[in-house]
């Protein structure tokens, strides 16, 4: 089959390539360690100024909330200023991200319920940042009232019991799925049609156009090389994340087979993708653009970072035609539920659709001629 | 005595692009192991000639049939009876040679133990056996052009093409290709179709000769044919300080000359017996009231061909060609 010779051809150029291969693998590697490390799912360590005017009751029972939460969520950590004025020109000049003012009279107008209050400047133009002071000053400000901690339940109060379904995942562990998904991108993006691409951009593929090779070889050929070298990277990534975040695999060959069919049609697809959207581009320029481009309109709203629940309506709409939201959606059930292969047999036979729909076009669409 | 039969038909064969017309209403046929030359400067249409008859651009009119095939219906089938070696280098560089005359070998189905006595006697033949096993990137360029020579014959084609396989190599390196083009054609019964503006090549190599000159055919004959055609057998050039607005009438009627071409400060005079009327020439011209810096005397070629049926040198248009890189990116509908 010349197809096959199609595939050597493109193997033996791209071993010889091991900058590329090294960067393919590390790219993602580093995205997971970045991401994984500036966010972490939650805000921790923002800045608060505060300034304590009173000395009654409940400013010091709002103090001991405050630092509760500064030795356990950690969201923020407390700057103690005697200066209303200065702490609010620190948030100004972007010493802290927010000042907590607790006046004279604040333990006063508790006891004599006449309206009490506390002043939170914080700098709005970071909403997260805001966001997450105001929700944690009003959490430690809820629980001043109650003078002691309950060890029995009231009968009469409603309580919410949360169960977790699952084993904890830690927030870095969460984006091992969309990593690998990264490196399938990635992948893409560095073999199949963009190697057509540089053949063109250097008229190298008059070479292989003047031959018999049909459409069907020259696309087959590619995408079957692609698909070798981008599953063999993803699954390096794979492990490698596995291993980072120290994601407990425990269900086998079963479960390792899944994550490889989900890897290994995830990547046929984007390839065959990729074959309908380049296949007459003619310069790596054009393929550059319009990875960027790609990567974010199928990467964000594939539930790898944020769920695809939280969007609006018409990003949902997108996410149900995107094939890495499925593939997403696959890994993570696959890595973090454990579940069986039925579980994810909906996202398998979507992506096998979209393979088998994108190859047949990418073939038909293919331009044999200059 | 039996006509040969014909490796490619070409009738009324047009390409546009847009509002350029690339090859305009061309017909000619080539014979079965002819070795047939198609001359022309850069830009004439000779490149997108070829890329019609190799199937890689279809016509927008006429019909062309290579190898009993017609280019357009059976294009799978032209594709294995023909070699093309295009213009740019289209070897791959992070293959060897080995690698790449094997890979090509395998896009035409041929047998491993075929393809590999083909390929050692082919790279034994351009003198690159000893290199076969390097990278193609440590080539230098006339390696790397006899390396996809060779790879084009890997598969035993009934007809070569060859579009301006000598461009930007050295003389040596020239001479090299076509000692091994020459052997080839010589073994193989090859028909080969050549593409170039070097006019020496195409004089001491070809069979019959078509000159191309914005898109058309505007002679076509044997080398000696198409000499014969321009009146004069010797071209005295005489390169002047300025030329008198006259000059050109008055040295036609002297009775030795044939025809009078002025480009620029050069006259170049169409006349029998050059080098022995070149000194009553001279005399006359200064008569005219021309001032000779230099006189040359040299026998018609296919060049004085160009310039008797264009009016221009072909080494004029050398110097637009510009690098391949130009352009690359902007949709092929505009270049």
């Amino acid at each position: 089959m010349k197809a096959i010779a199609v595939i050597d051809r493109d193997l033996r150029r791209f071993r010889r390539n091991p900058v590329i291969i090294a960067m393919s693998v590390i790219m993602p590697i580093v995205y997971l360690i970045i991401l994984g490390n500036s966010f972490q799912g939650k805000i921790k360590g923002i800045p608060l100024a505060v300034v304590n005017y009173d000395s009654g009751q409940y400013a010091r029972r709002l103090m001991e909330n405050l630092r509760a939460v500064e030795a356990g969520p950690r969201t923020f950590f407390i700057v103690n200023l005697n200066d209303q004025k200065a702490a609010v020109n620190g948030v100004r000049e972007g010493r802290y991200k927010g000042a907590l003012i607790i006046p004279p009279d604040f333990s006063k107008r508790i006891i004599l319920t006449t309206r009490p209050e506390l002043g939170l400047f914080t700098d709005n133009t970071d909403a997260i940042s805001s966001g997450a002071l105001n929700e944690a000053v009003s959490g430690a400000l809820r629980e001043i009232k109650s003078g002691y901690t309950p060890i029995r339940e009231n009968p009469s109060e409603v309580y919410l019991r949360g169960e977790d379904l699952y084993r904890k995942v830690d927030y870095d562990q969460s984006l091992v799925p969309g990593v690998v998904i990264m490196a399938i991108f990635m992948g893409t993006m560095i073999t199949g049609v963009f190697n057509l691409v540089m053949d063109r951009f250097l008229g190298v593929d008059e070479s292989y156009l003047l031959t018999p090779l049909t459409k069907g070889d020259i696309v087959t050929g590619l995408v079957v090389s692609g698909l070798f070298i981008t599953t063999l990277l993803a699954l390096m990534v794979f492990v490698l994340g596995v291993l980072i975040t120290g994601i407990p695999l425990s269900g086998g060959i079963g479960q390792c087979g899944a994550i490889f069919m989900v890897i290994v049609l995830t990547t046929l697809g984007l390839l065959s993708m990729m074959f309908i959207f380049l296949g007459r581009a003619n310069h790596p320029r054009i393929v550059g653009i319009f990875s960027g481009f790609m990567n974010v309109i199928l990467f964000f709203p594939s539930g790898a970072v944020y769920p695809i629940a939280s969007f609006p309506g018409w990003l949902k709409t997108f996410a149900r035609i995107n094939p890495e939201a499925y593939a997403v959606d696959a890994l993570k059930a696959l890595i973090f539920k454990g579940v069986r292969f039925h579980a994810i047999i909906g996202d398998i036979a979507f992506l096998t659709l979209f393979t088998l729909i994108t190859m047949t076009i990418a073939i038909m669409t293919f331009k044999r001629t200059l | 005595m039996t006509e040969k039969p014909l490796a490619i038909e070409v009738s009324n064969l047009t390409k546009r692009f847009g509002a350029l017309t690339a090859v305009d209403n061309v017909s000619f046929n080539v014979s079965s192991g002819e070795f047939f030359g198609f001359l022309g400067p850069n830009g004439a249409g000779k490149t997108t000639l070829i890329r019609m008859l190799t199937t890689l651009l279809r016509p927008t009119e006429g019909r062309a049939v290579v190898a009993s095939h017609d280019v357009e219906k059976e294009p799978g089938a032209v594709r294995y009876s023909i070699g093309v070696v295009p213009q740019a280098m289209t070897s791959d560089l992070d293959l060897t040679g080995w690698e790449n005359m094997d890979i090509y070998g395998r896009f035409y189905g041929i047998p491993k133990k075929q393809r590999r006595e083909r390929i050692a006697y082919l790279l034994e033949t351009v003198g690159l056996s000893a290199r076969a096993h390097d990278l193609v990137a440590t080539y230098s360029g006339g390696m790397r052009r006899r390396l996809e020579i060779a790879r084009v014959l890997v598969h035993r084609p009934a007809i070569l093409f060859l579009d301006e396989p000598t461009l930007g190599l050295d003389p040596q390196s020239r001479r090299v290709v076509w000692e091994f083009i020459q052997k080839s054609r010589g073994e193989d019964s090859l028909t080969i179709f050549l593409t170039t503006h070097y006019m020496d090549e195409a004089e001491a190599l070809c069979d019959r000769v078509a000159i191309i000159d914005y898109g058309r055919i505007i002679a076509i004959g044997s080398p000696d044919e198409l000499k014969a055609q321009v009146p004069g057998n010797d071209i005295i050039i005489l390169t002047t300080k300025g030329i008198p607005p006259d000059t050109e009438a008055r040295i036609k009627v002297i009775p030795y000359v044939h025809n009078v071409k002025i480009e620029g400060d050069v006259i170049r005079v169409y006349v029998d017996k050059g080098a022995q009327n070149v000194a009553d020439l001279i005399e006359k011209v200064k008569i005219i009231g021309v001032s000779i810096e230099a006189v040359e005397i040299h026998r018609q070629s296919l060049e004085d061909v160009f310039i008797h049926y264009t009016g221009r040198s072909i080494r004029e248009e050398e110097a637009k060609k510009v690098s391949f890189l130009v352009g690359a990116g902007v949709p092929s509908k505009l270049r």
